[in-house]
């Protein structure tokens, strides 16, 4: 069913387990040894950020909504899920993740319109030629078996807003921290429920005082560091005096939702360790490795 | 120039070449129907593949001769998603889709009938009802698929009997999903997307009056349409279509109000509050204006035409499994409620007396039934076949990439 989770093609066919990513990025590797020393990239998290930041770009001007860019940079995953990125040029693969993600969350934008913005940005990395794009996309869609529509946390986030009484400022803080997690590999690995439920603890025992996202989140990894110990006492201490009442309310519903705790912490660790690695975050690091392979790979062409 | 330097061992990840080709799991037997997205084939498995299909090709734009990957159109989209997603006895079965030189081949299985042809075989050689036990069975299955889509947030916005595919097996499957779209929370109100939906004669009234906001019961209003048309064997509301005017702005359907006016009387505030609000309110009202008073009946005429209908029908009397009777009537009076807060949702629908009455239903619509049915006709040439009388669906708003390609093209020459 396309609006049920369930039942979904996501949830049947898109979700993997941690080792399983990793035995396919491993025989990716071994496959082509050879690219992977000559074109050393950053880590994936580190490209993810990346890649969202040009998506941003792309979807400035034409003001495109935040779901879209989800939900095209999960076709960005599920497609690197199948392809090794070093035999791609990936600038192509964002703007064709981005025009194919428009249309399929509603806002669709002229193909001739989406290649010529993005030859604004990557001049040197995306040709005139809308065929280009069209191939591309014929090539996302194979790889992803027509099986494009998403399901995305910000609605269970809005869901549970009324019946968690979220402050506006906790919903937005749970909702920048969903946008956070399509830079890691969590889309790949929790169901939707999993990541807006984690959103709202973050959102709820970190006040959005603390945090200033995108970026600088350094501060944000620290204080889940340290406080992330006490929410994960109070989880697993239900009798627990600790917490204050906000806190013991939401610990309270979480143990009656049929919410997988243990999934929920494990998200919350990713979480952290995406903020950790964010402070070694370079633009112009991602831009050189990334404009190097393509370059001397002509996969430009 | 730089493409001989390409290390042929390594292409790249983002050029496509088709892992499977149409032609190597298929053999075409011949040509079903074309459309404005591309054309229907009909096809048997290959290698030990068994069954019959239908092959759907949206075409490749032409420019010049040799053709471009040009960007796929939004409504090739949106049925290759939903079609992937959906899962269900009364909604068409996809197979798979095959993406090879530049256009789409999405696969489904073969449906020997339609209601379109059904309804036309009894006018031939002259006017035969279907059983009411068959339109009953037809009815519950559409419904049935149509509950399912609606679970699924997916409206439909093209029912009508050319897409309400039968199985030689008697069962109904709701096909063409070219124009349904998810309707959880749009980024884009429904009507931004696509200005014009729903095949005139089955639009309802709140899309005929501009509205923006519409919900699953346009779809019920197409059934209520559907089910008229297997009663009497024609539509219901045959309006003439207006053409959209050069400025790509929606004319008021005027006709087809018309139409719909005369069986179902006028639209009032009491009976419809939100027809007020509602875009074209005033040109209702001068349409009301334009006649002499009492020209367009007050209250609905439904009862006195069904009456008639199921007269002219042949349909029995008395109650029982010879006529779809009182229960029928008050069904179809629900599903065409001007009102669509009003009207029936499908669920409502399959819990209808109509349905719970007058003992079990089959899967199969043919039970009982002693007539025969034509195959599906098909074709060797490959010519466009065009039921001329038949108003198409607009698939505008959003445009089609290759289609606007191809204009400024043309405005540029």
């Amino acid at each position: 069913m396309a609006a049920n989770y369930w039942a979904s093609t996501q949830r049947r066919h898109w979700l993997f387990t941690k080792e399983r990513l990793a035995d396919i990025r491993e025989s990716f590797r071994e496959r082509d040894k050879a690219a992977h020393s000559q074109f050393p990239l950053p880590d994936q998290r580190l490209l993810n950020i990346y890649f969202s930041q040009q998506l941003i770009k792309l979807g400035k001007r034409m003001s495109t909504r935040q779901q879209a860019l989800a939900t095209a940079q999960v076709y960005i995953k599920r497609f690197y899920t199948k392809n090794e990125i070093r035999h791609t040029n990936p600038y192509l693969v964002v703007t064709t993740a981005f025009y194919l993600a428009c249309k399929m969350e509603e806002c669709p934008q002229h193909i001739r319109f989406v290649v010529a913005e993005a030859r604004n940005f990557w001049p040197e990395f995306i040709a005139p030629d809308v065929s280009k794009l069209g191939e591309c996309e014929f090539a996302l869609i194979s790889e992803m078996n027509s099986q494009l529509i998403v399901h995305h946390p910000y609605r269970t986030l809005s869901e549970l807003q009324p019946e968690l009484s979220l402050t506006s400022d906790e919903v937005a803080l749970a909702w920048s921290v969903i946008n956070d997690h399509y830079l890691t590999d969590l889309p790949l690995l929790y169901p939707p429920h999993v990541i807006a439920v984690m959103a709202i603890i973050v959102a709820v025992v970190f006040k959005p005082s603390q945090t200033s996202f995108h970026g600088t989140a350094a501060p944000l990894a620290g204080a889940m560091r340290d406080g992330g110990m006490n929410i994960l006492a109070a989880l697993g201490d239900k009798n627990g005096a600790g917490p204050p009442p906000r806190i013991q309310k939401l610990v309270g519903w979480l143990a009656e939702s049929e919410v997988d705790i243990r999934a929920v912490i494990e998200c919350t660790q990713e979480l952290v360790s995406l903020y950790e690695i964010w402070e070694n975050y370079s633009e112009k690091h991602c831009k050189e490795l990334l404009g190097r392979m393509v370059k001397s790979k002509n996969l430009d062409k | 120039m730089l493409k001989e330097h390409l290390d042929p061992r390594k292409p790249s990840g983002t050029g496509y070449t088709s892992k499977v080709r149409v032609r190597d799991k298929y053999h075409i037997v011949g040509f079903i129907s074309s459309g404005t997205y591309g054309r229907v084939y009909k096809a048997l498995g290959k290698n030990g593949q068994k069954g019959e299909f239908a092959i759907k090709k949206f075409k490749p734009d032409k420019e010049g001769e040799i053709i471009q990957y040009t960007g796929l159109s939004q409504s090739a989209i949106r049925e290759m998603a939903l079609c992937s997603e959906l899962d269900h006895a009364n909604v068409v079965q996809l197979e798979e889709i095959i993406l090879e030189d530049k256009a789409i081949f999405m696969v489904f299985e073969y449906t020997e009938h339609d209601l379109l042809q059904i309804i036309h075989h009894h006018t031939q050689p002259h006017r035969h009802a279907i059983p009411a036990p068959m339109v009953r069975s037809i009815l519950f299955q559409l419904l049935n698929g149509l509950l399912y889509l609606h679970t699924s947030w997916v409206l439909h916005r093209d029912l009508k009997p050319a897409n309400i595919l039968v199985t030689s097996s008697g069962a109904i499957r709701i096909g063409d999903l070219g124009l349904a779209r998810l309707f959880y929370k749009p980024l884009n109100s429904l009507f931004s997307g696509d200005k014009v939906v729903v095949t005139i004669w089955y639009r309802a009234p709140e899309l005929l009056m501009g509205s923006r906001h519409y919900t699953p019961a346009v779809d019920l209003w197409a059934v209520g349409c559907i089910f008229a048309e297997l009663l009497s064997l024609r539509p219901i509301f045959k309006g003439e279509e207006a053409k959209m005017d050069s400025k790509k702005t929606v004319p008021f359907q005027r006709n087809q109000m018309m139409k719909i006016i005369e069986i179902m009387g006028l639209p009032t505030k009491d009976i419809w509050p939100g027809i007020v609000s509602m875009p074209e309110y005033s040109q209702l009202q001068s349409l009301a204006m334009s006649r002499a008073p009492g020209h367009f009946p007050r209250s609905s005429n439904l009862e006195g035409w069904y009456q008639s209908c199921l007269k002219n029908g042949g349909y029995a009397t008395s109650s029982g499994a010879g006529t779809p009777g009182a229960d029928g009537y008050d069904l179809l009076s629900r599903l065409l409620e001007y009102d669509p807060t009003k009207r029936i949702t499908a669920q409502e629908a399959l819990e209808h007396p109509y349905f719970k009455n007058g003992g079990p239903i089959s899967a199969n619509c043919f039970e009982g039934f002693e007539g025969k049915y034509p195959h599906r006709r098909v074709t060797q040439d490959d010519n466009d076949i065009r039921s001329g009388s038949l108003p198409g669906t607009k698939r505008s708003g959003l445009p089609d990439d290759s289609l606007m390609g191809r204009a400024s093209k043309r405005l540029k020459e």
